[in-house]
């Protein structure tokens, strides 16, 4: 059974989440007004569709921060974290949030040194990175997987799909 | 053409030995997919998305077809042989398939698995075929009222349907409806949120939003929940086909996972997941031995598989006869569509009448391609089950990015992915779907520019909308859609009330 803390912090939530989404379509809404009506070739124009997609997301915020309010935890109350579909849903350890920062900060490292440092440079250390920041991962399996799958997936997009992958600084070596 | 003969020129012209590599390729990819925990069929279809780029739109569909089809089967692997379902469908094929592996009947339940899931699977395609073609001659007479009302409907469903909190499905298919929006407005060439940036001038790309939603998100909540090591796998696994006398022994079973796969399958929003469990129930009950269900019944196998395979064909029957997808992989089927140029909707069967019947055809035979690649892709699938879990994490992470940026050379492509990646996980973490907003992408196209052709063919007047009575009943079951979520509740509150008074006060 929830306790009352437990109920209040999910109603707060539900609240930030109401609030943002009232937000987000606020700007969504004058953002959209703010488009150029171009060519005159249809009585909706390019704005009145995103208009309401934005008013119809604020609109659901405000319901939802009401229905929060209305409710108050009783049963059939929306509550944060119920509704992951169930056909992907996957179970886990506890959360961390150290690893889930450092796993998108060195994705976005990666893809700035993508295509300056080039594939074949970048991508190993990325892969030991990930395995790092995941952890759990063997010291001979932290030396050979990033290797073996950056040059595996090399020879797949260069060799097999004939796809050229950004060479970097070796450009002038792989060509 | 009769549609038989559709479908044997389909077969036909089919280029047969590229086929069937693609075929298998996508068969084989499903199967090691779906066998590791935490890529289900979809997330399996989204990171084979990027390599259809260069296919042509029929075989693209072939390809992600088998990738569905394989990973259908690919979830049962680890449940029977480890008691750790690859996809939440392969969850109550544990419940029996482990007790058979602690009997030593392990490859019997693998060959049972995959024998009783391809005869489901090859069902459902037949009854899809039977299905499709009088479905689509049926809504020639729809145009662009109804078409918009049916995006609609679909979107509303499927919102509806997904989700315990309604009004966050809604804003999640609202959201991806507003993504489509994002570029240059054909009609009017209005640039919209393009923020003045021409790498948005062709709106943003489907996939990379897919496989960030999908992939990059289910990626790193496993990089934050981490699990323990690689799966301790004792001895070596095989599969050994069942003979004809322990088939009419599943027989019962596998004609209960049928029915329930294709009849669940047919309902948006309600998945492969749920089907299983129904067919396992639904077997128990109409078994002669239920005693045995949970103590290591062939039955207990043999209907959640059949289900869960059997679930592709029914799902498809609303996905090409409406163009409303029913689960996250149909959406990526129609996302595949979506790159090739083709816009899904009721008329697909009609327009491109060619590439459905290859479609069908393709199906029919992934289904038959199961049975010898199951069998000769279990090693493979083992030594991949032998891979720790940062491994795996590490190298889908690789291949997100190359394949995103493979698609058309675009650094743009794989920082859309990590993006929505980021989105997609605070979606997941706050109760929105990801399902919702993928089918909204999908559908986006075609609702708004459904609108304003219908407004510009009635000169600016809404009442078109309820003036024509299949557009009018469509918004009619929309509303009612809407409406069900907030009807419910208050039945529920009221029944709820007299019973809960004596006790709960002050428990707000």
């Amino acid at each position: 059974m929830e306790t009352g803390t437990s109920v209040r912090t999910a109603m707060r939530t539900e609240l930030a989440i109401a609030a943002f989404l009232v937000t987000f379509g606020v700007v969504v809404v004058v953002l959209a007004r703010g488009i150029a009506p171009g060519v005159r070739t249809d009585p909706l124009g390019p704005a009145a569709f995103p208009t309401a997609l934005g008013a119809g997301i604020g609109l659901c915020g405000f319901l939802l921060g009401i229905a929060t309010l209305v409710f108050r935890g009783r049963p059939g109350r929306a509550g944060p974290l119920s509704d992951a579909d169930p056909d992907e849903a996957t179970e886990g350890g506890p959360f961390s949030p150290t690893r889930l920062v450092g796993a998108m900060v060195t994705t976005a490292a990666y893809l700035a040194a993508f295509e300056p440092l080039g594939y074949l440079l970048a991508t190993p250390p990325y892969v030991a990175a990930i395995m790092l920041i995941h952890g759990g991962a063997g010291r001979r399996a932290l030396l050979m997987a990033p290797i073996l799958t950056t040059v595996a997936l090399y020879a797949t997009f260069r060799f097999g799909l004939l796809i050229p992958v950004p060479g970097g600084i070796l450009e002038g070596i792989l060509r | 053409m009769s549609f038989l003969e559709n479908l044997l020129a389909a077969i036909a012209t089919a280029p047969l030995i590229p086929g069937i590599l693609v075929m298998v390729g996508g068969v084989a990819w499903g199967i090691i997919g779906g066998a590791i925990p935490g890529i289900s069929g979809a997330v399996a279809m989204a990171l084979a998305l990027p390599y259809t780029f260069g296919l042509d739109a029929a075989t693209a569909l072939v390809l992600l077809a088998g990738v569905w089809a394989g990973a259908n089967y690919g979830g049962s692997i680890p449940a029977i042989l480890l008691r750790m379902p690859g996809t939440p469908a392969a969850a109550a094929a544990v419940l029996d398939g482990y007790e058979l592996k602690r009997q030593g009947l392990a490859s019997k339940a693998l060959g049972v698995s995959l024998i009783c899931g391809t005869i489901g699977g090859l069902i459902s395609i037949i009854v899809l075929i039977a299905m499709v073609v009088p479905l689509g001659n049926l809504l020639l007479a729809f145009a662009s009222p109804e078409i918009f009302a049916l995006a609609l409907f679909g979107l509303t469903l499927i919102a509806g349907l997904t989700e315990r909190s309604f009004l966050k499905g809604l804003a999640s298919g609202f959201f991806g409806l507003l993504l489509t929006t994002v570029g240059l407005d054909t009609l009017t060439g209005s640039l919209r949120f393009t923020f003045g940036r021409s790498q948005f001038l062709s709106g943003l790309d489907i996939i990379s939003v897919m496989v960030g939603l999908f992939a990059v998100s289910e990626m790193f909540y496993q990089i934050s929940h981490p699990t323990r090591g690689a799966p301790e796998l004792v001895g070596r696994a095989s599969t050994a086909f069942p003979t004809f006398a322990e088939l009419r022994g599943v027989w019962r079973a596998t004609v209960v996972g049928t029915i329930v796969g294709i009849i669940v399958g047919i309902m948006p929003g309600a998945g492969a997941t749920a089907s299983s469990f129904v067919a396992y129930n639904e077997a128990k009950r109409w078994s002669k031995r239920p005693d045995l269900f949970g103590k290591g019944s062939m039955e207990g196998v043999a209907a959640p598989e059949t289900a869960n395979n059997a679930v592709q064909g029914g799902d498809l029957v609303p996905t090409l006869a409406l163009g409303i997808p029913g689960s996250n992989s149909a959406a990526i089927m129609l996302a595949a569509l979506i790159l090739h140029g083709i816009v899904p909707g009721p008329f697909l069967l009609t327009k491109h009448t060619g590439l459905v019947f290859t479609l069908f055809a393709g199906l029919i035979m992934v289904n038959l391609l199961m049975i010898p690649v199951g069998t000769v892709i279990l090693r493979g699938c083992l030594l991949v089950l032998r891979l720790s879990p940062p491994v795996l994490i590490g190298s889908i992470l690789a291949i997100v990015v190359i394949g995103t940026y493979a698609a058309d050379l675009f650094l743009l492509n794989p920082v859309l992915a990590l993006a929505f990646g980021i989105i997609g996980y605070g979606m997941r973490s706050f109760g929105f779907s990801a399902a919702a907003t993928v089918l909204g992408m999908v559908l986006g196209v075609l609702a708004e520019s459904e609108l304003r052709r219908s407004l510009l063919i009635s000169y600016g007047s809404w009442a078109i909308f309820v003036t024509r009575p299949a557009a009018a009943v469509l918004l009619l079951l929309t509303l009612g859609v809407l409406l069900y979520p907030a009807v419910m509740y208050a039945r529920s509150h009221r029944r709820a009330r007299p019973a809960s008074s004596g006790n709960t006060a002050g428990s707000v």
